[in-house]
């Protein structure tokens, strides 16, 4: 039988984890050993069919930046993300391919074939880079049964693994992006309230800030850059890093810089960093502040906090959920490897409900009585044209039918009229997003309705959009009067922008690299 | 300094109520129909009962909630049908005789259902069902029609002279069976639609020298900006019938403006502001705002007098903050403003207590937060933009 895999696709680490036999989640080891392996990719100078993946990606930067890629979550559904690399446009999608590739590589070498697997993703991820993910997976070689939001992954794997209760705030703070999602949990049915993410926090928009801090003393005291390279760039960003790590245990992080013109030696005092990134600081605390008003909670309400990600080992980060909730956060879970670990949970109930004849007694003995209600992530509509209420001019709006954060299934239903006489079609739009106004908004589909001729203005028709637990949108657009009806089906594994067989295709390109 | 610009103001307006005037007389020329008189006043007629009569009463009424005003049309008298059981339907329009044979014009209707097929004005048709003989008395007055003054847009704000024309047709054949006039006086309250033409023609006067003080608000007109406030200006007054020689007047009225505001010289824009908000609707005063917001932003940046004369219009021209910061992020996105405003960009205002600056900030967060992952590149870069800032000014703010 095989393996049933949660895999952590991070900023700066991805991790892969399996059930084993007793449906217990355990994190599988990369080649190295390692039970978290960079995100970081390195191509190969002198064989060009060779990429690496990892640790020795990681450090290969140092020689030849131009052929490394980090953080390429940050750039997922972003089409105009462009990798150069001896002439080949490497896409964000087929980066992460080869990230999950490597995982899935030295993972089946370790606990026999990967093949069905959960990825987790941030909670704020739209429809194109949840597609994107996927499609990642599915170039990877693996049969990608569904996407989890990361918090959600790390939620599950804590109210699975003790005993909890009440609502609990999920604060993950990665390499990368920040997530709040709050739930509420009984025994082992876990009810996500609301999810809120900023897609540009994490921790190496901290690393930045101490980058900047080496840089200008150096600048400071000769006069001159002390980055004058992208290899430079490479080193200097892990030594930030390295100083950030410090600053979480210690008060003061020293370093020697070996500069162009001169060596200087810098002191990093942990106020200081704390001052520079107060800005970063202030975005988490809007964050959960957003999240708790959107689930209709006072801080005093919130019975615990649940820390994931590594970036939450910053004594700052514990100290203002203290200062804000009156009680210290929960640090018992690996903050590193609980997604993963609840990502192999969420594959298995996936399993469960979707093919149950092929998971084992075992493990659906494991996952017996966990329940997990979703909700949307997004808020999605149509577009249409109401005349202002204020002004009386009519005006091109967007209309949310389907709300953020509606618990999974829902079906929600809206009749719209047409707006001229004769119209014979109308153009439907299914987007995707908080905002009235259209240009703010994701348009995901439109299509063209077509409407019998001759009749006059004010003809009825009636919009339902339905989501799934699969999070698989149906819309219908139904005219009343003629009984006409355009459906239209989304599913993450369908719908976006490129095609199965695209995917395919890209996926037998992938075969051709050799993965290390 | 005044005078030459008031001259200009007066030249402008000039223009543009000649403009006006020769779209009204085109109105006149299709709601009149060719031959036909316009309405005078009639004398109250002794009542006869061997012909129809009518009489019109204001009254309230509920409706929704909310009390309206209603003509209430009570006819009484003969009806003569051609034969016997007809059905038989009432039609009621309003003229507006206030000013006599040159007078204003009808009454028009503002809901479709009320509006006669090939115009405007005021169509009440109701059925009265079957004509019990073929010559019907009405021996009391009786109620045939409630018209809610809301459904009629006069010609002017007012006391208004009415003559109500009433007919009862052949529902099969749609001759007039027996008619009906009656005087009424009422008293308008609110602008009509001759008011509300001119008004606008008057607003898009007044609007000219306001853009341009933006542009000169910087002591720099740019030439983009005169540009565009000239082609606004062209294609909002309308110039479809006029000869090359209004054209030409028009060109050389807005190159006075212009050399008036690059001596150096001012207008009080408050107060032509104040002006506007009291005559134009709410429509017209947002795209006045929309104007001046792609004035500043014609030259690539806005400077920190043009950001601070936009933020005063806004006030001026009644639009709510809210509304003002909604336009400005989609015509003058933060990375062109030269200055940050916190006002202005996030809504921030000093008086805010510490709880109301941090609930100010939250809500801009989560709108931003929300436009992150647009597909547009320039969306994307301005909400990136937009939570750098909101975050500091958190620190600023709220701590």
């Amino acid at each position: 039988m095989a393996n049933i895999a949660g895999i952590d696709l991070g900023t700066t680490f991805s991790a892969l984890a399996i059930l084993n036999t007793i449906g217990k989640p355990e994190i599988i080891p990369n080649a190295d050993g390692e039970r978290l392996t960079p995100s970081a990719i390195f191509f190969d100078e002198d064989n060009a069919g060779l990429i690496r993946v990892g640790i020795e990606a990681l450090n290969s930067r140092y020689l030849n930046a131009q052929r490394a890629v980090r953080w390429i979550k940050r750039y997922m559904g972003d089409t105009n993300y462009k990798k150069n690399i001896d002439g080949k446009n490497w896409t964000a999608v087929e980066l992460s391919g080869l990230i999950l590739k490597k995982l899935k590589q030295d993972c089946s070498a370790e606990c026999g074939e990967i093949h069905d697997a959960v990825i987790s993703v941030p909670a704020h991820f739209d429809e194109v880079r949840r597609k994107a993910t996927m499609d990642a997976g599915t170039m990877a070689g693996l049969n990608v049964i569904g996407i989890v939001n990361e918090p959600v992954a790390a939620a599950l794997y804590y109210a699975a693994t003790r005993e909890v209760s009440g609502k609990i705030l999920v604060y993950d703070l990665g390499g990368g992006t920040f997530d709040v999602t709050i739930m509420e949990v009984k025994g082992r049915q876990m009810d996500i309230m609301c999810s809120q993410g900023d897609h540009a926090l994490g921790g190496i928009d901290f690393d930045r800030k101490i980058l900047e801090m080496l840089e200008k003393n150096y600048k400071d005291k000769f006069d001159t850059e002390l980055i004058r390279c992208e290899e430079d760039r490479a080193r200097y960003e892990d030594e930030a890093e390295d100083i950030k790590k410090t600053l979480s245990r210690r008060d003061v992080a020293k370093k020697m810089l070996y500069g162009p013109v001169g060596n200087m030696r810098v002191e990093i005092t942990r106020r200081t960093f704390e001052e520079a990134v107060s800005s970063l600081a202030a975005r988490t605390d809007i964050l959960v502040e957003v999240a708790l008003e959107e689930a209709g909670l006072e801080p005093s309400k919130v019975s615990k906090v649940l820390l994931v990600g590594g970036s939450t080992r910053m004594p700052l980060v514990q100290k203002r959920l203290e200062a804000k909730f009156g009680f210290p956060p929960d640090v018992a879970v690996n903050v590193d490897e609980c997604v993963a670990l609840g990502a192999a949970l969420h594959a298995g109930l996936t399993m469960l409900r979707d093919h149950t004849d092929v998971v084992s007694a075992g493990i659906a003995g494991g996952l017996r009585d966990i329940h997990l209600t979703d909700v949307c992530n997004h808020s999605y509509g149509t577009i249409c044209a109401p005349i202002e209420k204020e002004t009386g001019r009519r005006i091109i709006q967007n209309h949310i039918l389907l709300k953020k954060n509606t618990p999974l299934p829902c079906e929600v239903s809206q009749t719209f009229y047409t707006v001229s006489d004769g119209q014979e079609e109308v153009e439907v739009t299914i987007t995707q997003g908080e905002d009235a106004a259209p240009e703010y908004v994701n348009k995901i589909a439109t299509h063209r309705f077509k409407l019998p001729p001759g009749r006059s203005a004010g003809c009825p028709i009636k919009v339902t959009y339905r989501y799934d637990v699969n999070q698989r949108m149906h819309c219908k657009f139904e005219d009343l009067e003629s009984g006409r009806v355009l459906e239209v089906d989304f599913c993450l594994d369908q719908d976006g922008r490129m095609s199965q067989g695209e995917v395919k295709q890209k996926g037998e390109q992938l075969e051709l690299f050799k993965v290390a | 300094m005044g005078e030459p610009l008031i001259q200009t103001l007066v030249s402008l307006h000039s223009f543009m109520e000649a403009a006006l005037s020769k779209s009204l007389n085109r109105i006149k020329s299709v709601i009149l129909p060719a031959g036909v008189s316009e309405p005078v006043p009639t004398q109250p007629s002794p009542l006869n009962m061997e012909i129809l009569n009518c009489r019109v009463k204001l009254a309230e009424q509920k409706v929704e909630n909310r009390t309206c005003e209603v003509f209430v049309v009570e006819i009484c008298g003969s009806i003569h049908s051609t034969g016997s059981s007809q059905y038989a339907s009432l039609k009621i329009s309003i003229d507006d005789i206030t000013d006599g044979a040159g007078g204003a014009g009808p009454v028009h209707g503002k809901i479709r259902q009320w509006q006669a097929q090939d115009s405007p004005a005021f169509c009440y048709s109701a059925d009265l069902g079957r004509l019990p003989q073929q010559c019907t008395i009405l021996p009391d007055w009786t109620a045939v029609a409630r018209i809610n003054t809301d459904w009629l847009a006069f010609p002017r704000r007012g006391k208004r002279d009415l003559s109500f024309h009433i007919q009862v047709l052949s529902r099969d054949s749609g001759e007039a069976l027996a008619c009906a006039e009656c005087n009424f006086t009422y008293e308008n309250t609110s602008p009509g639609y001759i008011d509300l033409q001119e008004n606008m023609q008057r607003t898009k006067a007044l609007a000219i020298p306001v853009a341009f003080a933006v542009s000169a608000a910087d002591c720099r007109m740019h030439r983009s900006e005169v540009e565009l406030i000239k082609s606004w200006a062209k294609s909002h007054i309308d110039l479809s019938e006029a000869s090359e020689e209004a054209k030409c007047e028009l060109e050389n009225e807005l190159d006075k403006t212009v050399a008036f505001f690059r001596e150096g010289n001012q207008v009080d824009v408050c107060r032509i502001c104040k002006d506007i908000a009291e005559i134009a609707p709410l429509a017209q005063r947002y795209d006045i705002l929309e104007l001046c917001l792609y004035v500043a932003q014609a030259d690539g940046s806005a400077s920190p007098e043009e950001l601070d004369i936009l933020k005063d219009l806004a006030g001026w021209l009644q639009v709510e903050p809210d509304k003002f910061r909604s336009m400005m992020e989609k015509i003058l996105p933060v990375s062109m403003h030269q200055v940050r405003d916190t006002e202005v960009i996030l809504g921030v205002t000093s008086d805010m207590g510490r709880e109301k600056s941090r609930q100010q900030l939250n809500k801009e967060y989560a709108k931003w937060n929300a436009r992150v992952t647009n597909t547009d590149p320039q969306v994307r870069t301005q909400a990136d933009q937009m939570l750098g800032l909101i975050a500091e000014a958190r620190s600023q703010y709220v701590g």
